[in-house]
């Protein structure tokens, strides 16, 4: 092999090299200093008062916030069953009977923004709403005195799951589909209904991405921000993104936010440690 | 008797489905609707079902006012960010799917990571820093915070894309002599364009509907809609609130209805952050 040419394929290599950095670098930068620099500030941050490092603001945050740290974690666990029962069940029942119509109809939610699906909610489940007035019409609901709807839980419960719920069905129908339908078939051929076929095979043949579709669901509840913003406060217990907002803003006290802040971090990673953690415990 | 009791059974079946059926659809279209029927309620007096007067009256003061200029805005933003992400994510996007390079663990985890926290104390945190550089408030921070967001959630599509790329295409390419660079612009861009499409549609309606970032590094100065209804519903204007929903939430059910057949679960995934 001729000498200079091997030195200009060294010189190529050198070259390819520097574009593979050219091109990983920025992206790379930006996002330190977009998230890893920003969540390190907010750590540091949280650990200090006046100056000095201190745990103040995480008792402070723990006594004054702490039923709504219970409150987000409950109204979250609650939508995310609520979300994976509608989506095995629906999602079930879709495989084994498609349905054009049915499956676009349940896609709309995915596409509709969270915040569009916060005033939506706001709208249709207030007391003076859109529910309300039809059911005064059928005398199910008193006209002076309406039942809200909307504030504390329910209204969070409602707008989550209508939301997520939609994105459940995808992941799980996903999931569904790969589901070797040979099963399925000899089920049936032994006499095997919809609901034998869904709690028997389906669910037990995916439970995997059923458990990952739970985790990325419950996470995108406890870190919501639009939705819990949109439906207001009705001032009771607060979703902890409200929290964070309102002491970023009306108090201006930016450690506390950053100690709420952290907390709500552990918060949104403990669903997948748990389910990692059980992942590891079965196969071991 | 005995031949009427399955008839019976069939008929109460029947019902009880006709009845989930019915409260499916209103489920899922009466929030909706309820959207609908206050952007065009003139007027809307309780305990009335449905308004008194009825017009467009706030739809063209939609396109009048402030509404248009935060549109426009919203988009000039999603212009923006959709070219900026697309050129910053399909490079790395190709060298992450085909190439061994060093901390490539590191680079993987750094893309992830960000998607398991909350965004809002991490952009509260940035804000702080944007305004330490004065680009908070002003669409160049806007853009930026979009497009760090975007990046993350749109890279992991794009590296499945080039993953799908037949790697036998690029040795094919490589043998007759083309360099790596030819090899991935001749050869494995044009496959990978019609992912690169889709991908860049979904940064598109992602950053036309982002809410968190923009509210904490656009403010008070920088309005896209979904901000503009935030203030217009908490103000309860619940008209124009409504009306901007509506104008908000077009694109997306347009891509739905255009794209039905191709939508594949793994572009789809990113809908759940939106």
């Amino acid at each position: 092999m001729n000498h200079s040419a091997v030195l200009d394929g060294g010189r190529k290599r050198i070259w390819e090299r520097l574009l593979g950095i050219a091109v990983t670098l920025p992206p790379v930068a930006l996002v330190c200093t977009e998230y890893v620099y920003p969540f390190l500030l907010s750590v540091r941050s949280s650990l200090q008062k006046n100056g000095r490092f201190s745990a103040e603001n995480y008792a402070y945050a723990l006594s004054v916030y702490g039923q709504d740290i219970v409150f987000t974690i409950f109204v979250s666990a609650l939508s995310v069953v609520l979300v994976l029962i509608l989506s095995v069940a629906i999602g079930g029942y879709l495989t084994l009977h498609r349905n054009r119509f049915w499956e676009f109809l349940f896609k709309i939610p995915l596409f509709i923004p969270f915040v569009v699906v916060g005033h939506a909610m706001r709208t249709f489940l207030a007391p003076k709403g859109l529910l309300n007035s039809l059911l005064s019409q059928i005398g199910a609901v008193d006209i002076n005195n309406p039942p809200s709807f909307i504030y504390g839980a329910a209204g969070i419960v409602i707008a989550l799951t209508w939301k997520q719920f939609s994105f459940a069905l995808l992941l799980v129908m996903s999931a569904f589909e790969s589901v070797d339908h040979s099963y399925l078939e000899a089920a049936r051929t032994f006499g095997a209904g919809t609901g034998r076929q869904i709690l028997n095979f389906l669910i037990p043949l995916s439970r995997s991405s059923i458990g990952v579709a739970a985790v990325l669901i419950l996470t995108s509840f406890l870190q919501n921000f639009s939705v819990v913003m949109m439906m207001g406060d009705s001032g009771g217990a607060k979703h902890i993104m409200v929290d964070i907002y309102s002491i970023i803003t009306y108090l201006n006290d930016l450690p506390l936010a950053n100690a709420l802040g952290v907390i709500s971090y552990l918060l949104a990673l403990a669903p997948a440690i748990l389910y990692l953690r059980g992942e590891l415990t079965k196969h071991a | 008797m005995h031949e009427r009791a399955p008839a019976l059974l069939k008929g109460m079946k029947l019902t009880a489905r006709l009845l989930l059926c019915a409260l499916a659809l209103f489920v899922i279209l009466g929030p909706l609707s309820s959207l609908v029927i206050w952007s065009l309620a003139e007027q809307w007096h309780w305990p009335a079902m449905l308004p008194q007067r009825w017009g467009t009256m706030y739809w063209q003061k939609a396109f009048r006012g402030e509404l248009m200029t935060s549109f426009v805005t919203g988009l000039e933003i999603a212009v923006i960010v959709t070219a900026v992400v697309v050129v910053l994510a399909v490079p790395l996007a190709y060298v992450l799917a085909r190439f061994r390079i060093p901390f490539k663990a590191l680079i993987l985890v750094l893309f992830l990571f960000p998607q398991a926290f909350p965004a809002l104390p991490i952009f509260a945190n940035l804000s702080t820093l944007f305004y330490r550089w004065d680009i908070a408030g002003k669409m160049s921070g806007v853009v930026l915070v979009q497009v760090g967001a975007a990046l993350i959630y749109s890279l992991w599509t794009m590296v499945s894309v080039f993953q799908s790329v037949p790697r036998v295409l690029e040795d094919a390419a490589y043998a007759m002599g083309a360099s790596r660079l030819r090899a991935f612009f001749d050869v494995s861009l044009p496959l990978a364009v019609p992912g690169i499409v889709a991908s860049g549609i979904l940064v598109f309606l992602y950053s036309l509907d982002e809410f968190t970032g923009t509210l904490l590094i656009g403010s008070p100065f920088v309005k896209t809609l979904p901000v503009q209804m935030y203030l217009s519903s908490m103000g309860y204007e619940m008209q124009i609130a409504s009306v901007t929903s509506l104008i908000i939430s077009i694109p997306g059910v347009l891509f739905l209805i255009l794209f039905q057949r191709f939508l594949k679960a793994e572009y789809l995934s990113s809908f759940g952050r939106i």
